[in-house]
Formats: C-alpha cells, structure tokens, sequence
C-alpha cells in the first residue's frame, strides 16, 4: 500500500509538472509585460529615467528575461534570479496582485476558508437528502413515486446551476422576501456581537447553500440509486433474502455496504469537483469565495491571480483522483490495490 | 491546374461520400440488422425474430416520455435551424426607446370605434393615442413602464368621452386638449414633461397658459410630443416644454421661432418648424448650411441651404434622426444620420406629386395627389410595406404606418404588433433572439460534442484495441486532461482567445473546439472499456485469422459493436455542452454580445432588478435551454435503458 501511494504522487508530480507547464505556456500568451508597464509608470513620473536600463532592470527583478522555459522554472522555484536567489512557487511566492496590491498568497486566505465553508456544508445537506432518497428509491424500484422522483432528479441535472439560482432568487428573495438576494454579510454588522455576525452569516448564506444543495440532488440521487440497485440485483443479496433476514438488515447492511463503493468515488470526486462548481454560485450571489477572485482576476486583468488559482484547481483535481485511488482500497478490500 | 483541382475535390468528395456511407451502414446496422439480403424462405424462418436494435426502437417508441421528449426536441431543433431564415435579425440594433418592454401585442390594435372615424394618430414609442371625428379619445399598445410600475393606460378623469380636441403621446407621457380648452396630462413628468419644474432642472415648464388657463381648442393647429417634450401650435403660436436634453434647441425655438408657425416636427434630438410662409428654420444649432441632402427629384444635394433658397416647404416630417421636407413643387428633401434607410427614397409614378408626409421613429410615409401611400426607411416590422396605397390621409405610429380612406376610416394599418417574448434592455425583441440563439447555443453544443466524440473514439479504440504501451500513453494523457478542472480552465482559455486579434466567428469556432477538447476523457474511458471486452470474441479472432488489417479490425469490426455506448454517450454529452457553453456565456466567457445564445441572454439577470421587474429577460430563455437539455436528458437515458439488455430485463 506504501509503495502505492508514493508510486501515486510521484505520478501525480509528473502530471502536475506537464499542466503547470501547459499553464503557464497559455498564460504567457496574453499581451502582459509587468517589466515594460513598471518602468514606463517610472520614466513618466521621472523623466530623466532611460527607459530601456529601468526595462532591463525591472526584468531581471521581476524574472522576465530569458527563455520561456526559464522563466517557468523561475517561477517554480528551481532556476535563481539574476541576483542568484529562488524566489517561486517551491518558496511560497505566487506573485502579486495588483489589483488588491499584495502578495496572492495573503489575499486569498479569506476567499478560501468561505469557499470550503460553502462546500462542505452543501456536501454534507445533499448527502443527507440524497442517500436515503436514493435507496428508497432503489428499493421502491418502478413505483410511481420513484418515476416521479426519476422525473424530478432528470429535471434537476438538467438545468444548469445559474439558471436554478434566477429562479430560487426571484422566489424566495424576491417574491416571498426570506432571504437576502446576494452578499455575505449586512453593511456595517462588523459592529456586532460575534452571536449577530454568525447568525448574519448563515442568514446570507442559506439561500446560496439551497440552491448549491438543490443542484447537486439530481445527480447525486441518479447515482446512489443506480448503485443501489445494482447491489440489490447481487447473488448474496438473494442468499441472504432465502436465509430469513430482514429486509432492513438487507438493505441497509448488506446492500447498501456494497453500493457504497462507487458512491464514495463519487462524494470524494464531486467535492473537489464543487470548487470549481462553486464559481458560479459564488458569483451570482457575490460570495466572497475562490471563485469570485477568479472571476474578478481575469475580468480586472489580474494575470498573477489568474494562474496561481487555475494551479490551485489543478492541485485540487489531482488530489481528489489520489484520494479516490486510495479511498477505493478502503472501502472495498478486494479492491485493495497490492501492486 | 484546373483539373487538379477538380480530381482533388472529387477526391474529398470521395472521401465524404465513404464517410457517410460507413456512417448510414452502422446506423441501417444499428436500426434494421444486418445488410444481407434474406431471401423469402429465410424471410419466413426468422420472421419471429427481430434484431436487438429493431426491438430496442420499439421498446424506445413504447415509452411515452422518451417518444415525446424526441418530439419536442425535433421540433426544437427545426424551430432554430428554420426559424432564423424567416425571421432576420439585424445583430448590431439597438433602440433605447424600445427596451423592456414586456410582453405584449397590442400595438396595432386600433380601437374599433376610432377606426370607423378617424381624426388623428399618434405615438412616439411603446403607445399610440388616436382622436376620433366624434371628439373621442382613444390609447392602444403597452402602456406600462415594467421598473416603476405606472401604467400610463389609466386615463385620468378630466378625459371624458366627447370631450377631448387632440391628444399626442410621447416615450413616457400623453398629452390631452380637451374641447373646453384644458390641457390634461399623464405619465411621467420628472423631466418636466407637464406640471411645475423643479429650480434648477435642464427642463423647461409648460406655459402658465396651458397649466392654470385655457385655450381656445378650436384653434389648435398642431399638438405634438417628442423624446419628453412637447410642442403645441396654436393659432399660429408655437409653445414648447419638456426636457431641454431631449430636444437641444428647445429654449431657442420656443423663445425666437414661434412666431407664424404652421407646423413643427421633432426628432431625438433638435426640433424643426416650419413658418407661414414657406421657410424651415432649426435655430442656430441645427443650420442647413453646408448639410447634405437627398432630394427626389434632383438626388444628392452637397449644401441643403443654397437649395431651398426661393422654394416654398408645404410640410415637414421628423423620424428619430432624420427631417423630411416636402417643397411645393413636390420635391420631397431628407436629410440628417439615416441609419436605416431613410434617404433610399421610394421611386414615385411621374404625374404623381408628393403632398404629405410623415414620420414615425425610423421611417418616412407620404401621400400622392393621386392618393396613393409610399413608405421608407427601417422595414423590422413590415411598417414600411406601402407602394401605391389608396389613401386618402396617413399617419405614422413610431413602427406603424396608418392609413385613411376618404371617409375618415381607417383603411390599412400595418407595423409593429407588439413582442411576444418582450424585448430586453437594448430594445431588441427577446424572441428573435431566443431563435437566432437557439441556433448558436445548438451549434456549439453540437460541434463541442463531434469532436469530443472524435478524439474519445480515436483514443478510446487504439487504446482498448491495441494494449500495451499505447493503451499506457494514451490513458495517461486521458489522465492528464481529466485532471483539469473544467470550468475555470475553459475560462482561462477563453479570456486568452479575448486578448487576440481573431474575429468574432473565429473565437466562436475555437470556443467549441475547446469545450470538445476538455470533455471527451469519460467517453474514451468507456469505449477503451467496451473495446477491451470486445476483442477477446470470436469474430475479431476470425477477421484476424483472415488476415483483416489491425487498424481495419479496431474501426471497422469492433467499433460498431460499441456504437450503442458512443450513441447513448453522445447524447448527455450533448446536453452537458449545452449547458457548459450557456454557462460560459452567462459568465461573459462564451460567445460575447450581440451574438445571441440562450446563455449570454440571461447575462443581464444577474440582479434583482432584472430578476424582479423584467422577468420575460431570464423566464423564456431560460425555459428553452430547460425544455432542450431535459428532453436530450430524457432520450439518452432511455436510450441507455433500451440499450442496454441487462437493464431490458426491468419491471
């Protein structure tokens, strides 16, 4: 098992190694030069500056000179600066923002704790909906409730998250006037108690939480049903049927134990899958999450942001397929990977 | 060289033709088994038998959802695929006096009371206000404003029936003269389009005489309303109110020019009068020196003042951007921004000589001593559809073209009826666009899925066939595209297409490339999956044994047997394109503005003031994107199920 897993990072380091370098190709493809934009700021402010020594020296400052593949390696962390240090990515430098002015590092830290906040509690309300509503189903297999809910899940998967956030918003912030219609917070609650601020945050975030809740059901329902039922169809399903057992004790023991490995890529897949789902929740409810940075960053052309965030996506979409890979040995053993 | 060219096009031609061949075969194969002819002995021995695919179709025929959902998605794609050649769109238009307008298609129902006697039309944007011969007033079209919530149609109780002279009616108010001499009005009037203005405003009040006073209604000459403004002629008497930003020389005329007046006409944005005895005059802001003209008679004019030094004008005529002139001698001039045609002037019958003309918002409408009606200018929706009409009078609505016979009756009336979805918040008509985007949002979907399909076939295929260090490579570059997270990446693609000089159709084109490039590593999965169960049978063991080509056994033997899995695959697939192209669009990522889908329409209902008082903007195009990738949802799932024989054995 070790040596499966370490087998499994190097792996994953190759393959992070190839998509940062694709990355970082595509983000040297927009017309962005921060050496060129500093030193004209500083010859316009500073007549008497030559424009072509403070260009070469903001380049070498900020590592813009040399080849591409130079300047990846800089901004890795494995090639020095003109100066001789390594100042990248390995040191925890992912460059600086200019619209907020600060290191990326620094400015994502808030957007980040409210993103995971976000998706691990709709993670954890659509598995409390979807699980037993997918086994019922499974078991009541053909009644006319399951073809409704097949109905509903169908309808639910297939439209798309903006399109269910309009109409949650127009009903439940605007017509019936529950919930707020986007923010996170009241203007001026950073006055209150710690109590107020708290219920002030899951007040503005209820509804965002529904609609990420209510989007996800559909698949999710689809999925452990279709497990379930494929369980429910196993030999030892039907021996321990014939040896008296009850129908709980079947479904819920022995079925659902088996129906729980796909069900398990699936959670582990979808939560990392959600942070990039997220974006667009975030956006339309002006959530201050990773993916609104996102999206802000690459409409104010905040380029630095832009690829420190997509590498972020990608870390966490190779890490979730590790964990699935493991996970897998887990939860069922004769999976168990013994290569 | 030419017949070089020739054999290479036959070549390709050739190369379709197999193409398509191969692709009817699979499908024949598919639907209606094997391609050997049976002869009738045979016929009869299996005629119990059907093939799995014939029973599959059935079985997807017997279920009512999936048979109506194919129904509803067939008359979908022939709604957006035909639809756009009957109803045209103009990408680049836009009329702010046109915007948010909900549904609704009363714009040409004329009164019937009002079309049996007819004394005047008019209107300048969304409604139309009329006064028949018996002193009745009448108000057609939307008369609502969708924000504020004022309903412009609640006529106030100083109209009554019998009573009322003229009435005009402006973008956002109506202005009434009643026969005992009041002047009533309603509507909007927070840029001084009636009542007292505010100190300090850019707006200039109604005359005291017309707020407190009354007139003598017999002598109303004119009474006319444009963008907020207002301009009445009385007794010879120009007066003029309203916003002074709407109509630029407005103070000017009303303070020097109103004198001796015979008729006025307001565009967007100057007003122009035209005196007792002939002459035009615009203020100093809007001279004709050194203006360009298109006459009827004498076609070009380099400088418009020369020309109507010593000529008489007997009318004139106003669209939103252009004057109209007519000399006496019947010469009709226009002039100013024509953006829609309003200089194209109509060709007249010689012996006919022009007598009157008029304005709507983009086009022009005269009348012939003969009698006869001619139209021009922007023809969106039929208005300008007049060549010869017997009328006896005319009118211009702002998109309508009226027509009077010699009785006062209304005789034609053709134009603009109104938007069914509503238009959004440019003015342009929501369902036009919901066609017109239907058929870009299926496109991209629809080629975003064939080269997905492709690439998945090709890896999928070679890699389940063919084993070993080529399944290796080609399933860990499937890895590595699997890994990149979807949404932002496509992002990032995008916004680096938006920083480059291609054009519009070509980032379209790279925009379904990419959503093809990131989406095909499932299908390639599940193919490599149903290749590598595929080969150990006997018939790859046969063509091998026969000595068939490797190549020729993975896509031509074994291909055909995984097609139901490509068939099904290829469906979702289609629906999650959809989705993902409309939610890039949404985000502004996608296809951009003023190239329609049904996601960048919803683009502007990302807030509650678009969600609350608009609600045609987001409802309609929302429920078509909702109805096609339910109904392509519903089909691939029972395709999947009617497939698939171990799940044929539900119920």
């Amino acid at each position: 098992m070790g040596k499966y897993i370490v087998k499994r990072i190097m792996y994953i380091l190759v393959v992070f190694l190839i998509l940062s370098f694709l990355i970082f190709m595509i983000y040297n493809m927009l017309p962005v030069d921060k050496a060129a934009e500093t030193a004209r700021a500083e010859v316009q402010a500073n007549k008497r500056l030559n424009y072509e020594e403070r260009y070469e020296f903001w380049q070498k400052r900020y590592g813009t000179n040399g080849s591409k593949f130079e300047r990846y390696l800089r901004w890795l962390g494995v090639y020095p600066y003109d100066d001789g240090t390594f100042n990248g990515l390995l040191q925890g430098n992912l460059g600086d923002s200019t619209q907020y002015g600060k290191p990326v590092i620094e400015m994502l830290g808030e957007p980040m704790k409210n993103t995971i906040i976000i998706n691990i509690f709709s993670t954890i309300l659509a598995l409390g909906i979807t699980i037993p509503l997918g086994i019922f189903c499974a078991v009541k297999r053909g009644s006319k409730r399951d073809v409704a809910v097949q109905v509903g899940t169908i309808v639910g998967y297939s439209l798309p998250t903006f399109i269910i956030a309009i109409v949650f918003i127009w009903l439940f912030a605007i017509v019936l006037g529950w919930f707020p219609v986007s923010g996170m917070s009241t203007a001026g609650s950073l006055t209150w108690s710690a109590w107020d601020r708290l219920w002030d945050r899951a007040y503005h975030l209820a509804l965002p939480l529904i609609v990420m809740t209510f989007c996800s059901l559909g698949g999710m329902t689809r999925y452990v049903r279709a497990s379930m039922i494929e369980a429910l169809s196993m030999d030892c399903i039907r021996t321990a049927r014939a040896k008296g057992l009850r129908e709980k004790v079947v479904v819920y023991s022995h079925a659902w134990r088996n129906a729980l490995i796909p069900i398990v890529t699936l959670v582990i897949g979808w939560f990392l899958g959600i942070f990039g789902g997220s974006l667009m929740i975030e956006n339309i409810f002006a959530l201050n999450g990773i993916g609104r940075v996102y999206y802000t960053a690459l409409q104010m052309h905040d380029n630095e942001v832009v690829l420190a965030l997509q590498m972020f996506y990608i870390i966490i979409a190779l890490m979730g397929n590790l964990i699935i890979d493991l996970a897998y040995g887990f939860v069922d053993p004769r999976v168990r990977v013994n290569k | 060289m030419a017949k070089n060219q020739n054999t290479n096009q036959s070549a390709s031609g050739n190369w379709f033709v197999r193409l398509m061949k191969t692709l009817g075969r699979w499908a024949k194969r598919m639907f209606f088994g094997g391609s050997k002819e049976l002869t009738m002995d045979e016929k009869l021995a299996v005629e119990k038998l059907e093939s799995p695919s014939k029973l599959a179709v059935k079985a997807f025929f017997r279920r009512k959802l999936a048979t109506g959902a194919l129904v509803v998605l067939v008359c979908m794609f022939l709604f957006v695929f035909i639809g756009p050649y009957f109803i045209p769109m103009d990408l680049n238009y836009t009329d702010p006096l046109q915007a948010n307008i909900a549904p609704n298609y009363s714009m040409l129902k004329v009164p019937d009371e009002l079309a049996a006697n007819v004394r005047s039309i008019h209107g300048f944007s969304n409604f139309t206000v009329g006064v028949s011969g018996d002193n009745n007033f009448y108000l057609w079209g939307y008369t609502e404003n969708a924000l504020t919530k004022v309903d412009y149609g609640k006529i106030p109780d100083e109209v009554q029936p019998g009573k009322v002279e003229a009435a005009a009616a402006g973008s956002d108010h109506i202005i009434v003269i009643t026969t005992d001499g009041k002047v009533v009005a309603w509507g909007n009037n927070s840029c001084g389009q009636y009542g007292v203005v505010k100190e300090g405003d850019p707006h200039r009040q109604i005359p005291d005489l017309l707020l407190n006073g009354t007139i003598d209604a017999s002598k109303v000459d004119q009474l006319i309303c444009g963008y907020q403004t207002t301009a009445l002629v009385l007794d010879g008497e120009l007066y003029m109110w309203g916003n002074t930003k709407a109509c630029l020389n407005l103070n000017e005329m009303a303070d020097n020019y109103n004198k001796n007046v015979q008729k006025v006409a307001l565009s967007n944005y100057y007003a122009i009068v035209l005196f007792e005895d002939g002459t035009v005059s615009g203020g100093s802001a809007l001279s004709f020196a050194m203006m360009s003209a298109v006459s009827s008679k004498n076609g070009n004019i380099s400088n418009l003042k020369p020309y109507l030094e010593g000529k008489t004008v007997v009318d004139i005529a106003a669209t939103n951007n252009c004057y109209a002139l007519l000399l006496s001698d019947g010469d009709l001039v226009v002039f100013g921004a024509a953006e829609y045609g309003e200089t194209e002037l109509p060709a007249i019958p010689s012996g006919e000589k022009i007598v009157q003309v008029e304005g709507g918002t983009r086009h022009f409408i005269c009348r012939t001593d003969a009698n006869k009606a001619y139209a021009w200018g922007h023809n969106d929706a039929g208005q300008s559809n007049l060549n010869g009409e017997e009328a006896a009078n005319i009118f211009a609505g702002p998109k309508q073209s009226y027509l009077i016979g010699e009785d006062n009756q209304l005789t034609k009336k053709i134009g603009m009826k109104g938007y069914i979805f509503g238009t959004d918040n440019r003015g342009r008509d929501t369902f036009t666009r919901i066609v017109h985007g239907g058929k870009m949002t299926m496109t991209v979907g629809a080629v975003a899925v064939i080269v997905s399909s492709l690439i998945a076939i090709i890896v999928g295929c070679l890699s389940g066939y063919f084993g070993g260090w080529v399944d290796m490579l080609l399933m860990r570059v499937t890895e590595i595209f699997s890994a990149i997270p979807f949404l932002p990446f496509a992002m990032l693609l995008s916004y680096v297409l938006q920083t480059k000089p291609i054009s519009e159709n070509m980032r379209i084109f790279m925009i379904m490339i990419i959503l093809g490039l990131l989406s095909w590593t499932g299908l390639a999965r599940m193919i490599r999956g149903q290749v590598l169960a595929e080969r150990e049978k006997e018939f790859v063991i046969a063509a091998q044994s026969m000595g068939v080509k490797e190549n020729r056994i993975a896509f031509k033997h074994i291909l055909p047997n995984v097609i139901s899995v490509i068939l099904v695959s290829m469906t979702l697939d289609f629906a999650t394109c959809l989705l993902t192209e409309s939610s890039l669009s949404y985000l502004g990522f996608g296809v951009t503005q003023p190239q329609p889908t049904w996601g960048n329409m919803l683009d502007g209902a990302n807030n509650s003031i678009v969600i609350q008082n608009y609600w045609w903007q987001w409802l309609f195009p929302a429920i078509f994107l909702a109805i096609a990738t339910i109904s392509i949802n519903i089909i691939g799932d029972t395709l999947r199920d009617v497939l698939d024989p171990k799940s044929s054995q539900e119920k």
